[in-house]
C-alpha cells in the first residue's frame, strides 16, 4: 500500500487535521529557516560592526606604542579596552610587530611578549571581517596597523560568540514551541471543524447504510442541523426519496396483491368451470340413480360416473392447494408439479380453445434438486401469460429438459411478441426501471423466483411467431451429486 | 654640570622618545587651577613624578588645596609620564618645585636643593624590591636570569638604578642578564605586569608595594618579593638652587613639614600612607649616589 493509499484509508476527520499539522510543520520549518538565516546575517553584520569599532579604537590607541615597541603601553591599552567592549566579549587580543613577534597579548601568560605568533593564528582569518568558528563558538578578526602608509604591526582579536549561538538556539526553541503549539491548535481546530462539517454526512451515511440492509428510515427532525440550509435541503431530499420509495414499495405490493388476486380469480373461475362441468353429469347420474337405480347395471354406471366426476373435482382442488400452500414450496421438485400446472391451466386453454404442446424430459429421475414450489409458480405465471397473449384457437407449448446440472424450461406462445419495456423485467441486469413502470408484475414474480434460484431467463423468437421464454435453473449444488447418482 | 637625561632605548625608524613626548605631553593631564587672567598672580608650579601610587585625583585635589592655602596663592600641579620630563622642567626652572626620585636628585645635586623628604614608617627611607610571580620557585635574585624584566623608569632609583647597580656589582648588565626588559613608567604598572605575566619579574618601589598590599591585596597576592634592597633615601621634594630664596619655596618647605598638623594635610598624608615630611641632609642620598657610581664604573 503506497503512502497516498494509506493516507486515503484514514478517515477524513483525522486526515484533514493530520494534513493541517503536516502543513504547519512544513510552514514552520520554512519560517524557522528563514528567520534563523536572517538572524544569522543580522548577527554577523552586528558582530562585524562591533569588531570594526573595537579594532578602530584599539588601533588608534596602540599605533604610537607599537611604533615605540612599548610592550607595557600596548598591554595596558589591551587591558583597559577589554572592559570597554563587553558587548563584543573579546577574549584574546594580540598585537604583533612587523616581524610577527608578539608585542603584547591580553593574556601574556598564554602568549608571552616577544614570542613568535603561533602559526595557527594566521590561518584563522578569512577575507570577511569576522571569521566564525562554529565548533569552538569563537570569532576571529585581524587588523593591520599602518603609519604613514607603512605596515607597523597587526592586531589579532578573538571574540566569544557563544551568546550569538545561544540567541539563535533560544529563537529556534521559541519558534519550535510557538509553531508546535500553533500546529496542535490548528490540528485540533481542523479536527473539530471537519467533524462538525461532516457530522450531517455521517447521519446520511448511517441512514443509507441501513437502507442497503433493507431498513429505509427517514432522518429524524432532531438530527437536522440548525442553520445549515444546504444540509437541511439534502436531508429533506433524502427524506423525500425515502417516502417516495416507501410509496412505490407499497404501490408495488398493492399491485402484486391485485395481480395475485387477479390470477387467483382466473384460476378460481377456471376451477369453478372445471368443477361445474362434471357437476351436470353428476346431477344427471344422481337423477338416473333416483329413477332407474333399481335397474341392474344403471346403478353401477351412475356410481362410476359420479366417482369419476368427484375424482376430477378432487384433482383440481388438490392442485390448487399444492400451489398455494407455502409450506409445500420448499420441497424438491417432482414431475407432478408440472402436471399440476397443466391441470390448473386446462380451464383457461379450454375457454380459449387453445392447444397445449407439452414435452417433459426428466432424464430418468423422479425428483430434481431444486425447489418445486417457486418453479411451479413461475411456470404457471408464464403459461398463463402465454395463454393470455395467444389468440383463440392458437397453441402454447412447454418444454422442460433436466440435464445433469440445470433444468431448462421453455414456454412458447403465438402472441404479438413481448415489448422490450416488459421483457426487461426478466432479462435486464437491473429490473428496477421496468418494474417501476408498474407493468408486468407477473413477470416480476418470475424474475424474483429466477434470481432466488440463481438462474437466468432468456427471451427468444418463436418460429411460429410469438415469444419463447426460456428459464435456465441450476440445481442446488449439494444435491447435484446425489441427483446424478 | 650637564647630564644626559635620556636612558630609554631608541625607537624604530630612528624616532626618538623626545619626538613622541611632544605629542604625548599634549595628551597628559595637567591638573591645575582654571585659566588665569593676567591680573592674577602666577601659580606656583609643583611637579609630581609617578613616584607615588597613581594619579589619584582625590589625592591631587587635597594636595592642591592644602598647598594653595599654605602658599597663599594658586598652585598648579604638573604631572608627566616620565621622571625625565619632570626633572627637565625642574632643572630648567620651568616649575618651582617637584617631588622627584632620589636618583635624579643625586644626578642634579648641584642644581637642586632638598626641600623636604617624606617619612614612611617613621623614617625617611624606603627599599627597592625585586618581585616575581608568586608561583615561581626562586632561591634568590640570580634565579631571575633570562626573565623578561619590567623596570619602572630609567630615572627611577628603586625601579631601575638599584637593580642595575646590583647587576653591575656582579659584573652583569640588564641586557645580558635578562632576556628582555621594558619600562612601565609607574610602580603600580610593574606589579600589574608581573601579575599578568607580561613580565616575569620586576623592579619596584618597596613603599608602593607595601601600600598596595593594603589597597590592592588581590593584585599583590599574585606576586612575591625575591629581594629587598638596603634602606635608601625616600624620594624627596626638591627645588632649583636658583629659587633658594624664593619665599614660596620656603613656604612650601614649611607647609610640608607641618602637614601632619593640618586637617587637609592629614588627608594627604593618610592617602599617601606617610607619617609626614622632614628636612633632611643631602647625605641621606649618598647611598644612591654610590649606586650611580657603581653603575658608572661597571656599566
Amino acid at each position: 500500500m503506497t503512502l497516498i493509499q494509506r493516507l486515503r484509508s484514514i478517515p477524513v476527520s483525522y486526515r484533514v487535521p493530520l494534513m493541517v499539522a503536516l502543513l504547519m510543520v512544513v510552514i514552520s520549518a520554512v519560517i524557522s529557516v528563514r528567520v534563523l538565516d536572517r538572524l544569522s546575517r543580522t548577527q554577523e553584520s552586528f558582530l562585524d560592526g562591533l569588531a570594526e569599532t573595537y579594532l578602530d579604537g584599539l588601533s588608534s590607541a596602540v599605533v604610537p606604542a607599537v611604533l615605540r615597541e612599548d610592550v607595557w603601553e600596548v598591554y595596558d591599552t589591551l587591558d583597559r579596552s577589554s572592559s570597554s567592549y563587553k558587548a563584543l566579549a573579546p577574549i584574546e587580543t594580540i598585537v604583533t610587530g612587523t616581524n610577527r613577534k608578539v608585542l603584547a597579548a591580553s593574556d601574556p601568560g598564554r602568549i608571552p611578549a616577544y614570542s613568535d605568533l603561533p602559526s595557527g593564528y594566521l590561518a584563522r582569518y578569512s577575507v570577511k571581517n569576522v571569521t566564525i568558528d562554529t565548533a569552538k563558538l569563537l570569532g576571529f578578526s585581524r587588523r593591520d596597523l599602518t603609519y604613514q602608509g607603512q605596515l607597523i604591526g597587526t592586531i589579532h582579536a578573538t571574540f566569544d560568540v557563544s551568546h550569538l549561538f545561544a540567541e539563535r538556539r533560544e529563537i529556534l526553541v521559541t519558534l519550535l514551541i510557538t509553531n508546535g503549539v500553533l500546529a496542535i491548535l490548528f490540528s485540533l481546530g481542523g479536527f473539530l471543524l471537519v467533524r462538525q462539517m461532516i457530522g450531517p454526512m455521517r447521519v446520511l451515511e448511517n441512514h443509507m447504510r441501513k437502507a442497503t440492509n433493507g431498513t429505509v428510515e427517514p432522518i429524524a427532525a432532531h438530527e437536522f442541523p440548525k442553520g445549515d440550509s444546504e444540509v437541511t435541503g439534502l436531508f429533506e431530499g433524502y427524506n423525500a426519496l425515502v417516502h417516495a420509495e416507501r410509496e412505490r414499495a407499497n404501490f408495488a405490493m398493492q399491485l402484486a396483491e391485485e395481480e395475485k388476486l387477479s390470477s387467483l380469480g382466473r384460476l378460481a373461475s377456471g376451477m369453478a368451470h372445471e368443477i361445474n362441468n362434471p357437476l351436470g353429469g353428476l346431477f344427471n347420474a344422481l337423477d338416473t340413480l333416483k329413477k332407474h337405480g333399481s335397474t341392474p347395471g344403471v346403478s353401477d354406471i351412475s356410481i362410476n360416473l359420479i366417482e369419476r366426476g368427484l375424482a376430477g373435482i378432487r384433482d383440481v382442488v388438490g392442485a390448487a392447494l399444492a400451489t398455494y400452500r407455502p409450506e409445500r414450496s420448499q420441497r424438491p421438485m417432482i414431475e407432478d408439479d408440472l402436471g399440476d400446472v397443466q391441470l390448473l391451466l386446462r380451464p383457461e386453454l379450454r375457454r380459449k380453445r387453445q392447444t397445449l404442446d407439452w414435452e417433459v424430459s426428466w432424464n430418468g429421475t423422479d425428483v430434481l434438486p431444486i425447489k418445486g414450489g417457486p418453479v411451479r409458480q413461475a411456470v404457471l405465471n408464464l403459461m398463463l401469460n402465454a395463454s393470455a397473449v395467444t389468440p383463440e384457437g392458437g397453441a402454447v407449448s412447454l418444454k422442460a429438459v433436466a440435464s445433469a446440472e440445470v433444468l431448462t424450461i421453455s414456454i412458447a406462445d403465438e402472441g404479438p411478441g413481448m415489448p422490450s419495456t416488459i421483457s426487461g423485467i426478466l432479462v435486464d441486469q437491473d429490473p428496477g426501471p421496468a418494474v417501476r413502470a408498474g407493468r408486468g408484475l407477473g413477470l416480476w414474480m418470475v424474475r424474483r423466483v429466477v434470481d432466488e434460484l440463481g438462474g437466468m431467463a432468456k427471451i427468444g423468437q418463436n418460429s411460429k411467431g410469438g415469444t419463447v421464454v426460456t428459464l435456465v435453473l441450476p440445481f442446488e449444488r449439494e444435491n447435484v451429486g446425489a441427483n446424478a447418482a | 654640570m650637564s647630564r644626559k637625561l635620556t636612558y630609554g632605548p631608541s625607537f624604530a625608524n630612528g624616532v626618538t622618545r623626545r619626538d613622541f613626548t611632544g605629542g604625548i605631553a599634549a595628551s597628559i593631564v595637567t591638573i591645575g587651577l582654571p585659566t588665569q587672567s593676567n591680573a592674577e598672580p602666577t601659580p606656583f608650579k609643583f611637579g609630581l613624578t609617578p613616584v607615588f601610587l597613581s594619579n589619584d585625583l582625590e589625592l591631587l585635589g587635597h594636595l592642591r588645596t592644602y598647598l594653595a592655602s599654605k602658599l597663599d596663592g594658586p598652585v598648579e600641579l604638573v604631572t608627566r609620564r616620565t621622571y625625565q620630563e619632570i626633572t627637565a622642567l625642574l632643572v630648567s626652572g620651568q616649575i618651582q618645585s617637584a617631588w622627584i626620585c632620589g636618583f635624579p636628585y643625586v644626578q642634579f645635586k648641584n642644581e637642586l636643593d632638598l626641600v623636604a623628604t617624606p617619612i614612611w614608617q617613621g623614617k625617611p627611607l624606603y627599599q627597592s624590591y625585586l618581585i616575581a610571580k608568586n608561583d615561581r620557585e626562586i632561591a634568590d635574585w640570580k634565579g631571575l636570569k633570562g626573565d623578561i624584566h619590567a623596570f619602572s623608569d630609567p630615572d627611577s632609583n628603586s625601579g631601575f638604578l638599584v637593580t642595575r647597580a646590583l647587576l653591575a656589582e656582579n659584573r652583569l648588565r640588564p641586557d645580558n642578564f635578562f632576556s628582555r626588559s621594558f619600562f612601565t613608567y609607574g610602580h603600580r604598572n610593574i606589579i600589574r605586569a608581573v601579575a599578568s605575566e607580561l613580565a616575569q619579574s620586576g623592579s619596584v618601589d618597596g613603599y608602593v608595594y607595601e601600600v598596595m598590599r593594603e589597597t590592592e591585596p588581590d593584585l599583590i597576592a599574585q606576586t612575591k618579593i625575591i629581594r629587598k634592597s638596603e634602606w635608601l633615601g625616600f624620594p624627596p621634594i626638591a627645588s632649583p638652587k636658583s629659587l633658594a630664596f624664593d619665599p614660596r619655596v620656603q613656604a612650601l618647605k614649611q607647609a610640608l613639614v607641618t602637614m601632619k598638623n593640618d586637617t587637609e594635610g592629614r588627608k594627604v598624608l593618610d592617602l599617601l600612607r606617610l607619617d609626614g615630611f622632614v628636612v633632611t641632609d643631602p647625605t641621606l642620598f649618598d647611598t644612591i649616589a654610590a649606586k650611580v657610581e657603581i653603575v658608572r664604573q661597571f656599566g
